[in-house]
């Protein structure tokens, strides 16, 4: 088995080249394929159909415990007649219904026999995964067949609804398919049936599973894709539509059935919807016009009818339903291909336009008459000796079963009733209508229709051999004591009146065509493809609408959105967790000042918030940072406090000089009520954040890491804690960071200076012949007299040297009083800032000697050194030696080589501060004069 | 002058030995590191036609270096697959972080290949703006597109990133985490920033990326301080050890758990915080989102499974409602608004975050089947999604991709071949058989399932129907409607996009016939080191 339906799949591969070298004549090759497997199924019909099943098995997932297993029994081997047998005909048929030259044939030709290798996998398969992946085969498939002459924009929708449809179902199907394996502890299907496992997961797994099933049998509420899936080649619509795929959801049914079918939710799915497709489908068919839907709709009628039968679960409704099932595919694939064959011949399928076909076509016709036949239910042909067992199986039982008789019975009536109007309609001389005219057809194209209707018949006339084909099958459920067998003629009893008057009723539908076509526009809003747009309408326009309220590209959204599920998530676990740890006699504050500084702090940062200019900002920012400030001092920490305060100073003034480059307010973009919710978010996240934090100080259980700072900086030979943290315990964390420092400074600036000198602008830059320096103020020449305070300019000048040695003596004293390294360096950069705020760029260039590329270099060139040196020296990086000394003008010196580190330090933050200002103070000057001289220009031009 | 020399300075009273490091067990980590510091010296000192190749030779040599180490690590490993940590504790080098090695640097090969392509853009160079520190539309940019400059720096940022994500799953402390982390987010952040076209929005997704990324590494921070706090180590085995004795009162445990999942979620995209995403996917260059699509979920994932089964098991009866929810949500929230996305980058980037929502799935199984299962998802979705990705890098029109769904009408008749490989991608993302996506799925969803997860699995497959809708969706408008005229064009693309792609669909179809190889190979390394 697993090399006849691999087989499929190769020939499959190589089928386009048989198409380009053959023509459609390849079919008829195609159809030798199929022929085999017929073959293998006839030697094999004999002692499957006595109850022995041919079984093979091959590895696959085994980890997975998914394996190629096959097992093909009676209800398998009927399947594989069906898929097989009408195969070679439609093959057959298809090499003469296309045209030589139909564009895409081989690919047509090869997804077709694929079709047909997936759906015998599909029927023999005992691997219930197996079973899954060859279902969504033949969806894929099917799709693309459904989908051949897709220049239709309906194809196209067909398609699309066919695929939604299936996959979805066959998606549910896997859910349950995993969930019953899982509960079974085996995927092998016949294990599974052996011994069915029980409980809820069991029975959601069957629910699940049967929404797969009738998903794919179109019934109701799944019913809708099937007539738009008539917008393919007839062909396509023989064999997808009659003899198999549409199977494989009843074959479903009916395999799962004598495991099942005794679960709560089984019938009451089975039935109901089975009967209600097989009314609303049967009553749809009355309305359609076209020929093939027509067909369409009275197949998702049997459909229902077939599901509701082979589902009832006993042996004669077993026995019954399989019956149907053949002798729908069999009645069904002929009147699709007579059909196409009319197509063909009078080039429409419209029925208000086909007139008189029966005298010109009479082969066809004879066909179609057999095949309408055996679908109303009429003796001697199968569909009667069906529909009779159909009958009996529900006949003196309970009062559901009744019921659901009489709705079998109705849509009998119905059936008869479009089988009549198919055959009047395509054949019939219809007064006020010419005589179509018609090309004849040829034997290739009239043969397989012929055979499956005589099919019709022989089998009717062979009820006795269809009774045991199938009884190994329906054996499999308990028996129900009458043990009906099926025959052409049991003579006349209930069943056989309840025949007649369903076919009385159709009989009487039909002549009563003109009233029930106007009853039909009455009931024709409660069309399934209706529902289904609406469903896509409707999935369509909620995704629109969440996308809308969650996407719309707005970061305030997005914060909002990750901030909320924060405090969700903190606020649950909190809550859950009562009470939360909390300081047992918490001290608000240390002092008076300490609570002045805070509440400072705290209105400032409201006020920054709610604050329109940036300026106002970023000036109120800063308070909050001095006020930090503030709070170290007042906590005894002026190391903290210095280090903090001039930080402080510098970033506000680099925010003030970009500044000069942005507007002055900010957008008023949100509207108040946004701003509300803001607020109100904002102050939420910082509460919940708080209480956090009091609490995890609260949960503390060892001692703060800080205690022994003091005794390691008194061992490294410092007393200024930070400091010695900073250059000697943290060395390595310096280190990095001074790194990353010169690796910032240098990308600040190259974002400003793209394809620039990076190089300060110096007088003699601007005026070559003038002397380069003088005893004048550089501000003299190079400012606009309203830009110049002369007394800032000097004090400036006056006031730097001394910053200078200031900075310096910051960098020295840090190992043992407030100070060091980067307090230094920032001191350092204070003074060149104070330069360049009171005389301007060139100023700046006279202050700074050195570029500052070159002293981010020589601080990190220094730092590394001095680790270097300690490795050296000491045996590990950055290891610090203490020199005590005496140095006659300053006296006592007590020198840590960690100085060095600190040197490097220092260096490298004047080489930060001075590169910011040249980048972001004096190449943003060149460009606002830029600009200010452009616009002049253009002003003096207009 | 007199000296004297002092001890020591270091902050622990008894002498503190120097950590022994066993290299050769980081050595694919190293392995890259050293080739993104060659990346930078190459340029910083070679002349600038020379960069190129010489910048995708070494990033090429070094991946195939590390994914050999990889393997040869791999084979070391004792028979019962246990690893073992090293750098002391801070590194694990088991099962699942050589797995997610290997995986990472498969991909990092397939994306240096994406990204060193050049043959797409009409006017010459790459995915990437000739110089980005041009403001866009300025004439510094003009200058620089006509002189033909390329941001070579791209290859040593690529690098860099890698060696983030491969030390993400890897991290067997939260600090090593935290630094992996920020490793991985930093470059990439830069490299979203950098396409060539449409500058501006790639701008706006650098900076959203950066500033969302921000946010979610300080609350990833805040929860290893809550941690650390409780448990008083940052080693996840310690943190094991700790919460498995959890009393009632561990409003400092769950806090931190809470957080640092958060951070956690937000790298894989799942709801809500995934909000970035599809704004980000689609300003990214498409060569940098399929990287950051394929390889930060797989290295997020390995680092979210470690957290969990290593440093939480004893919690798992906390945090897996919390986890469900959040698949759950991811799920249908992906599937669901992926249906109107009219854009293929914002289309496969709702798409990922459905998929995180499964891969979530599988994690949440808690055990061997459910890490195993999920290191597999990864691999199929990764080489799935880079390979949709490099698809969508080869359908242009004059203004560079034509990510617009309608330009895509009629693909499947312009270029069978690409509509095609396209197609075969979307029925993977929308898991249906014979494809890695289905076998992946399958994984999952089985481990869940047997992980008493059911009504996951129910809501997985929910999801699943609505999202093969939308794929199903473009693949109708790519083979069933008439082509525009004035539809974009397929541009062939070099041997390098070519072998990514064909890299992309030989694991589909591999991993959808024949995965058991795989999943063995998942299997064995299933176990976290403890």
């Amino acid at each position: 088995m697993i090399f006849s339906v691999a087989s499929y799949f190769v020939v499959a591969a190589i089928a386009p080249w048989l198409v380009r070298r053959l023509g459609r004549n390849a079919f008829l090759v195609l159809a030798a394929l199929a022929v085999a497997t017929t073959g293998w199924a006839l030697t094999r019909a004999t002692s499957v159909f006595d109850g022995r099943p041919v079984v093979e098995s091959r590895e696959w997932i085994p980890q997975q415990g998914v394996s190629l297993a096959f097992r093909c029994d009676a209800l398998a081997l009927l399947m594989v007649f069906l898929a097989a047998g009408v195969g070679v005909l439609v093959l057959v048929y298809c090499a003469r219904y296309f045209a030589a030259d139909e564009p895409g044939l081989g690919a047509f030709a090869g997804v077709l026999v694929a079709f047909a290798g997936a759906m015998i996998g599909l029927v023999t398969t005992d691997d219930l995964i197996l079973l899954y992946v060859f279902w969504e085969l033949t969806t894929v498939f099917s799709y693309l067949l459904i989908g051949h002459r897709s220049e239709h924009r309906g194809s196209r929708r067909a398609a699309m609804q066919a695929l939604t449809m299936t996959t979805f179902g066959g998606l549910a199907m896997l859910v349950g398919l995993i969930l019953l394996g899982q509960t079974a502890g085996t995927y092998l299907l016949s294990e599974i049936l052996a011994a069915p496992p029980g409980g809820t997961l069991v029975t959601t797994a069957i629910v699940l599973i049967l929404v797969g099933a009738l998903a794919k049998a179109a019934i109701v509420p799944f019913g809708s894709w099937l007539p738009a899936a008539m917008a393919a080649p007839t062909p396509v619509s023989a064999y997808l539509h009659a003899a198999a795929m549409v199977k494989a959801g009843v074959y479903l049914v009916a395999r799962l059935a004598p495991g099942f079918a005794e679960l709560d939710p089984w019938r009451p799915i089975v039935l109901i919807a089975g009967c209600a497709t097989l009314l609303l489908a049967g009553w749809r068919a009355l309305r359609e016009d076209d020929l093939k839907r027509v067909l369409a709709y009275g197949t998702v009628s049997q459909l229902g009818l077939l599901t509701a039968v082979t589902g009832a679960g006993n042996r004669d409704a077993a026995l019954a339903g399989i019956a149907m099932l053949i002798a729908h595919a069999l009645f069904k694939a002929t009147l699709f291909l007579v059909v196409g064959v009319v197509d063909h011949a009078a080039g429409t399928r419209d029925l208000r336009r086909l007139s008189g076909l029966a005298r010109t076509m009479p082969i066809t016709c004879l066909a179609a008459v057999v095949a309408a036949l055996s679908m109303a239910g009429l003796p001697p042909t199968v569909g009667f000796v069906a529909k009779e067992a159909v009958y009996e199986a529900f006949l003196h039982r309970g009062r559901t079963d009744t019921v659901v008789l009489g709705v079998l019975v109705a849509g009998s009536a119905l059936t008869a009733a479009y089988s009549l109007r198919f055959v009047w309609g395509a054949f019939a001389r219809k007064p006020g209508v010419p005589t179509t005219r018609c090309e004849p057809a040829g034997a290739l194209l009239l043969g397989p229709a012929l055979l499956l209707g005589a099919g019709c018949l022989a089998l009717g006339l062979a009820a006795g051999a269809l009774d045991h084909w199938i009884s190994s099958y329906a054996d499999l459920f308990p028996s129900t004591g009458s043990d009906y067998h099926l025959a052409l003629w049991h003579g006349p009893g209930i069943a056989l009146n309840l025949s007649a008057a369903a076919i009385c009723v159709g009989v009487v539908l039909f002549l009563a065509r003109e009233p029930v076509l106007r009853l039909q526009s009455a009931t024709a809003r409660i069309e399934p493809s209706r529902l289904y747009d609406a469903l896509v309408r409707g999935v369509d326009r909620s995704a629109l609408q969440l996308t809308g309220t969650t996407q719309r590209g707005s970061m305030p959204v997005y914060v909002g959105v990750i901030l909320l599920s924060l405090i969700a998530i903190i606020a649950a676990t909190a809550l859950g967790n009562l009470p939360l740890p909390f300081p047992r006699s918490p001290r608000w504050s240390d002092s008076a000042a300490q609570l002045v500084v805070c509440l400072l702090v705290i209105g400032t940062t409201l006020i920054a918030a709610g604050t329109r200019g940036r300026l106002p900002a970023v000036l109120l920012v800063g308070v909050t940072g001095y006020g930090c400030a503030t709070l170290f001092v007042l906590q005894g920490a002026p190391d903290l406090a210095l280090t903090q305060g001039l930080v402080e100073t510098v970033s506000v003034v680099v925010f003030l000089l970009v500044l000069r480059r942005l507007p002055r307010r900010f957008g008023d973009t949100t509207r108040p009520g946004r701003r509300v919710v803001h607020i109100v978010l904002g102050a939420l996240t910082g509460a919940v954040l708080a209480g956090v934090a009091v609490s995890a100080f609260a949960a503390r259980t060892r001692p703060p890491v800080s205690r022994a700072f003091a005794a390691a900086a008194e061992e490294a030979g410092g007393k200024e804690i930070v400091s010695v943290l900073l250059v000697d315990i943290r060395a390595w964390d310096t280190m990095g960071e001074i790194a990353v420092l010169a690796v910032a400074a240098i990308g600040v600036t190259s974002l400003i200076f793209v394809r620039r000198d990076r190089a300060l602008p110096r007088l003699g830059d601007r005026a070559p012949d003038q002397p380069a320096r003088g005893p004048r103020p550089v501000a003299a020449e190079t400012l606009v007299p309203e830009r110049r305070t002369v007394v800032f300019e000097m004090v400036a000048r006056v006031v730097f040297p001394t910053v200078l040695v200031l900075s310096l003596y910051f960098l020295f004293s840090g190992h043992s009083t407030p100070g060091g390294g980067f307090a230094g360096g920032i001191t350092a950069g204070l003074a060149l800032l104070v330069r360049y705020l009171a005389g301007g760029r060139y100023e700046l260039a006279e202050a700074a000697p050195l570029p500052a590329g070159r002293l981010l270099g020589a601080g990190l060139v220094i730092g590394a050194g001095t680790g270097l040196v300690g490795l050296i020296a000491g045996g590990s990086a950055l290891r610090s030696t203490v020199i005590d000394g005496t140095l006659p003008p300053f006296g006592d010196v007590h020198i840590a080589t960690s100085v060095f580190f600190d040197i490097g330090v220092y260096l490298l933050v004047v080489g930060l501060v001075q590169d910011v200002l040249s980048a972001l103070g004096a190449e943003l000057d060149r460009r606002i004069e830029q600009t200010r001289d452009q616009d002049a220009e253009r002003t003096v031009i207009v | 002058m007199s000296m004297s020399t002092a001890a020591t300075a270091t902050l622990a009273v008894t002498k503190v030995d120097a950590p022994t490091i066993e290299y050769g067990k980081l050595s694919p980590i190293l392995i890259i590191a050293g080739v993104a510091v060659v990346g930078v010296l190459i340029e910083a000192f070679l002349p600038r036609p020379a960069r190129y190749r010489a910048q995708l030779t070494v990033a090429l040599v070094g991946m195939i270096a590390a994914f050999g180490a990889v393997v040869w690590l791999a084979r070391d490993l004792p028979d019962d697959h246990r690893g073992s940590v090293t750098a002391m504790g801070a590194v694990a080098v088991d099962g699942p972080s050589l797995f997610l090695q290997g995986t990472l640097l498969l991909i990092g090969i397939a994306s240096v290949l994406l990204i060193g392509e050049r043959r797409l853009e009409p006017a010459g160079g790459d995915a990437f703006a000739p110089q980005a520190a041009a403001a866009p539309g300025s004439q510094q940019e003009k200058d620089a597109a006509a002189a033909g400059w390329t941001q070579t720096e791209v290859y040593p940022l690529t690098m860099f990133s890698l060696v983030g994500m491969l030390l993400f799953p890897a991290a067997n402390d939260l600090l090593m985490m935290f630094v992996a982390l920020e490793i991985l987010s930093l470059p990439l952040y830069l490299l979203c920033g950098l396409a060539r076209r449409h500058r501006l929005l790639s701008q706006e997704a650098a900076l959203k990326y950066f500033l969302l990324g921000a946010f979610s590494s300080a609350f990833f921070l805040f929860g290893v301080a809550m941690l650390y706090g409780y448990s008083g180590s940052v080693s996840l085995d310690k943190i094991g050890v700790a919460s498995a004795g959890a009393m009632d009162n561990d409003a400092l445990l769950l806090i931190g758990l809470a957080m640092v999942a958060v951070g956690l979620l937000f790298k894989v995209g799942a709801v809500p915080f995934h909000s970035w995403t599809p704004d980000v996917y689609q300003g990214a260059p498409t060569p940098i989102t399929g990287f950051m699509a394929a390889a930060t979920k797989v290295a997020a994932f390995g680092a979210m499974m470690r957290f969990f089964y290593v440093a939480l098991p004893g919690m798992r009866w906390d945090w897996r409602p919390v986890m469900i929810g959040v698949a759950i949500v991811t799920m249908v929230a992906g599937a669901i608004i992926a249906i109107t996305q009219t854009d293929v980058k914002r289309l496969l980037a709702y798409s990922s975050i459905a998929h995180a929502g499964f891969i979530l799935t599988g994690m949440i199984a808690m055990s061997d089947a459910g890490v195993s299962s999920t290191m597999f998802y990864l691999v199929a979705y990764g080489f799935v999604t880079l390979g949709a990705f490099a698809v969508v890098t080869l359908v242009r029109d004059a203004r560079g991709e034509a990510t617009h769904l309608s330009h895509w009408a009629g693909l499947g008749r312009r270029s069978p071949l690409v509509a095609g490989v396209f197609a075969l991608f979307l029925l993977a993302f929308a898991g249906i058989p014979l494809t890695s996506g289905f076998s992946g799925k399958f994984a999952v969803f089985q481990a869940a399932a047997r992980g008493g997860a059911g009504s996951l699995v129910v809501v997985g497959v929910l999801c699943s129907a609505v999202a093969a809708f939308f794929y199903v969706r473009v693949i109708v408008l790519m083979f069933f409607s008439e082509p525009k005229v004035d539809g974009p064009t397929v541009v062939v693309p070099s041997v390098m996009t070519t072998a990514a792609i064909a890299l992309g669909v030989a694991v589909t179809v591999v991993l959808g016939i024949l995965p058991q190889p795989v999943l063995d190979l998942a299997d064995k390394a299933a176990l976290f080191v403890h």
